[in-house]
């Protein structure tokens, strides 16, 4: 509680000031609050959890501080800790950070730290809640000069398996120092990157090379090459080795649209997981699929993704996606992925989407997986619109037909209140100890004005993998309410 | 329950406090170039939607933009659309911008930056910026309606400018 108590003097100067000179104080606060029970419980508990963000600008200077904290009855769950802060100067010809920043060098075959706004993330283990960002602790410097700019960084990425509420001793492990130039001509870039990486079991540098341009208006292309330097030779690309390629290559025409990508990765998890090269595989945001995504591998994996949109006149598009991805571990995994979706308006009030979905998954043991769904909004003329969709999967799993059925129905007027109820069905033996099992959840979210919304949930929610903004990662089942309120000031 | 009213009262006291200003920021767009906020502001507003390929109320929310590019353009408001999309799928950003035709300017933001500068935690969110560079309008999500309440802002904001 003193910790807050400082906290709310601090924000006061802050306020107060840019109250009386050009400087700007502003942020954002999330706050949730859970009563019921993960998967463990014997009973359903009380959690709090908050995350306020405060940014200070002075002309040229920004400084910021993140403030997390957690409540449960259990002491050792509890923290309130900033976990992050930094003072920044930008001009146009440099930007340097100290403190905590997020960089990805290329597509993130050598770093990616980042955040996934609004997600907190919970685990089993510890039991406590804290945001999902994977951020560096350090210093960040970016030189322009024309046509050229160079990256500098040297900090200790975190590893967020842990959360705020394990010492930095375990949360940050590596020791990272990078240089990343990039020099861009006639619509061409060349880049050339230096990792060094040290933790307490070696120091290994990595190099990557990386080039993309346009090559017409029709093509434009994305490549890069990333290596182990201090382990082996620049033209071993044996198994053993350790390497991480991409590539892609897009086309547009008219209003047909093609990207194409390639991966091969061998023996390429840097660190604690400070790299997160691309996975290549459709990131859907219908429910049955987004939970069945195929994870990367990144010790071995290769394959390719490739993916067509077309936008008819009546602005109707059609999407369609084919994914292969191999894993030579011990043995051989060959993920297989086919997706089509037509999303189009029926009517002047009435827009609707169907999709179908054919995929293999050996890995995770989902052979003959069918997946399909369709998705109906009817517009009412006062702004608001009634929402029905209905997704459907099948596969198979060691001599079980497994399926999973989603219904859900929504209503919401214009962007000021949304009401959702969905309900979930499956027969998963993972998953359910009867015959079948049922979750269900409402949602309802009230925007009350440009800076605050009201999120709350009640019921059911299934767990397993989710996948936000590209990133994967686990969500536990819960049974009991929620609220979030979200502020921006 | 005391935490609770405590952290409740600190969601609310925030009120009260100024709004926020876009700094000026330089992203690449998908023809690889290097563009400024500075450069590619409207004369009087700007308009910039936080959007990413897999997101499908942004899907929606495009063609609208369109049609308001295109009917205010010459009024001196211009759109900005700033691409949010990770190493993941960010590949498909251009094939995805011509299929939809967008006419405006779009830039990457692989790395969140701007995105976490203007503490945007949703998409889509539309800002509208002002001649000064000072944030008037924020706007998260896309439903029926909302290029309606859009334009009505952009008018509301063009007579005060």
């Amino acid at each position: 509680m003193r910790s807050l108590s400082k906290f709310l003097i601090l924000v006061s100067i802050f306020s107060t000031l840019s109250l009386f000179s050009y400087s700007q104080f502003n942020g954002t606060n999330l706050m949730e609050y859970q009563y019921g029970k993960v998967p463990g419980d014997t009973n359903a508990i009380s959690t709090l959890y908050d995350r306020t963000v405060f940014n200070y600008n002075y002309k040229d200077i920004k400084a910021g501080l993140a403030l997390e904290q957690f409540y449960t009855r259990y002491d050792n769950r509890n923290y309130i800790k900033p976990t992050q802060y930094y003072l920044q100067y930008s001009k146009d010809f440099m930007d340097i950070k100290a403190g905590n920043f997020y960089e990805t060098i290329g597509r993130g075959l050598l770093l990616r730290s980042f955040e996934i706004p609004g997600a907190i993330l919970e685990d089993l283990s510890y039991r406590s809640r804290s945001y999902f960002q994977r951020d560096v602790i350090g210093v960040s410097t970016r030189l322009r000069y024309k046509d050229l700019s160079v990256k500098l960084l040297y900090g200790k990425p975190l590893n967020n398996v842990f959360p705020p509420s394990q010492p930095d001793s375990l949360r940050r492990t590596d020791k990272i120092a990078a240089v990343a130039p990039e020099y861009t001509f006639a619509k061409q870039t060349l880049g050339a990157s230096l990792l060094n990486l040290k933790n307490s079991n070696k120091s290994t540098l990595y190099g990557m090379f990386t080039s993309s341009g346009i090559i017409s208006q029709y093509f434009s292309y994305y490549s890069e090459l990333a290596k182990d330097l201090s382990n082996y030779s620049l033209s071993d690309f044996s198994d053993k080795a350790a390497y991480a390629m991409y590539a892609s290559i897009n086309l547009s025409i008219n209003n047909l649209g093609v990207s194409a990508e390639y991966k091969s990765y061998k023996n390429f998890s840097l660190g604690a997981g400070i790299n997160e090269p691309p996975a290549l595989v459709k990131e859907h945001s219908y429910k049955v699929l987004n939970r069945s995504t195929h994870v990367l591998q990144p010790i071995n994996e290769s394959g390719y993704q490739i993916e067509a949109f077309y936008t008819f006149a009546d602005l109707s598009t059609l999407t369609l996606n084919n994914t292969i991805a191999v894993n030579n571990l011990n043995d051989k995994f060959v993920f297989q992925e086919y997706f089509a979706e037509y999303d189009f308006s029926i009517k002047d009030n009435l827009d609707a989407k169907i999709f179908a979905d054919y995929a293999e998954d050996p890995f995770k043991l989902e052979m003959n997986r069918i997946s399909t769904g369709a998705y109906l909004k009817l517009g009412i003329p006062d702004g608001s619109s009634i929402k029905t969709d209905y997704e459907f999967q099948t596969f198979h799993r060691s001599g079980d037909k497994v399926y999973n059925h989603v219904l859900s129905l929504g209503y919401n007027h214009k962007s000021k209140l949304l009401f959702n109820i969905t309900g979930e069905i499956s027969n998963d033996p993972f998953l359910v100890e009867e015959e079948v099992k049922t979750w269900i959840g409402t949602n309802i979210k009230y925007q009350i004005n440009s800076k605050h919304s009201l999120l709350l949930f009640a019921g059911q929610r299934r767990g397993g993998p989710a996948c936000n903004a590209g990133v994967c990662y686990e969500v536990l089942d819960f049974n009991g309410i929620e609220v979030r309120i979200t502020s921006r000031f | 329950m005391k935490r609770i009213t405590g952290l409740l009262v600190l969601n609310f006291i925030f009120y009260a406090l100024n709004a926020q200003t876009v700094n000026n920021f330089q992203l690449k767009d998908i023809n690889n170039s290097s563009r400024s906020f500075t450069e590619l502001k409207g004369e009087k507003l700007t308009l910039i939607d936080f959007w990413a390929t897999w997101c499908k109320p942004c899907n929606k929310a495009i063609p609208e933009l369109n049609k308001i590019y295109q009917q205010y353009i010459e009024k001196g408001v211009q759109i900005i659309g700033i691409n949010c999309d990770g190493p993941r799928s960010i590949s498909k950003v251009a094939p995805f911008t011509k299929s939809l035709q967008i006419k405006y300017p779009v830039l990457l933001d692989i790395n969140s930056e701007v995105m976490n500068n203007l503490n945007i935690s949703a998409f889509p969110t539309l800002i509208i910026v002002n001649s000064r560079g000072k944030i008037v309008w924020i706007h998260e999500g896309y439903a029926e309606g909302d290029n309606l309440r859009i334009t009505a802002e952009i008018d509301k904001y063009l007579s005060t400018n």
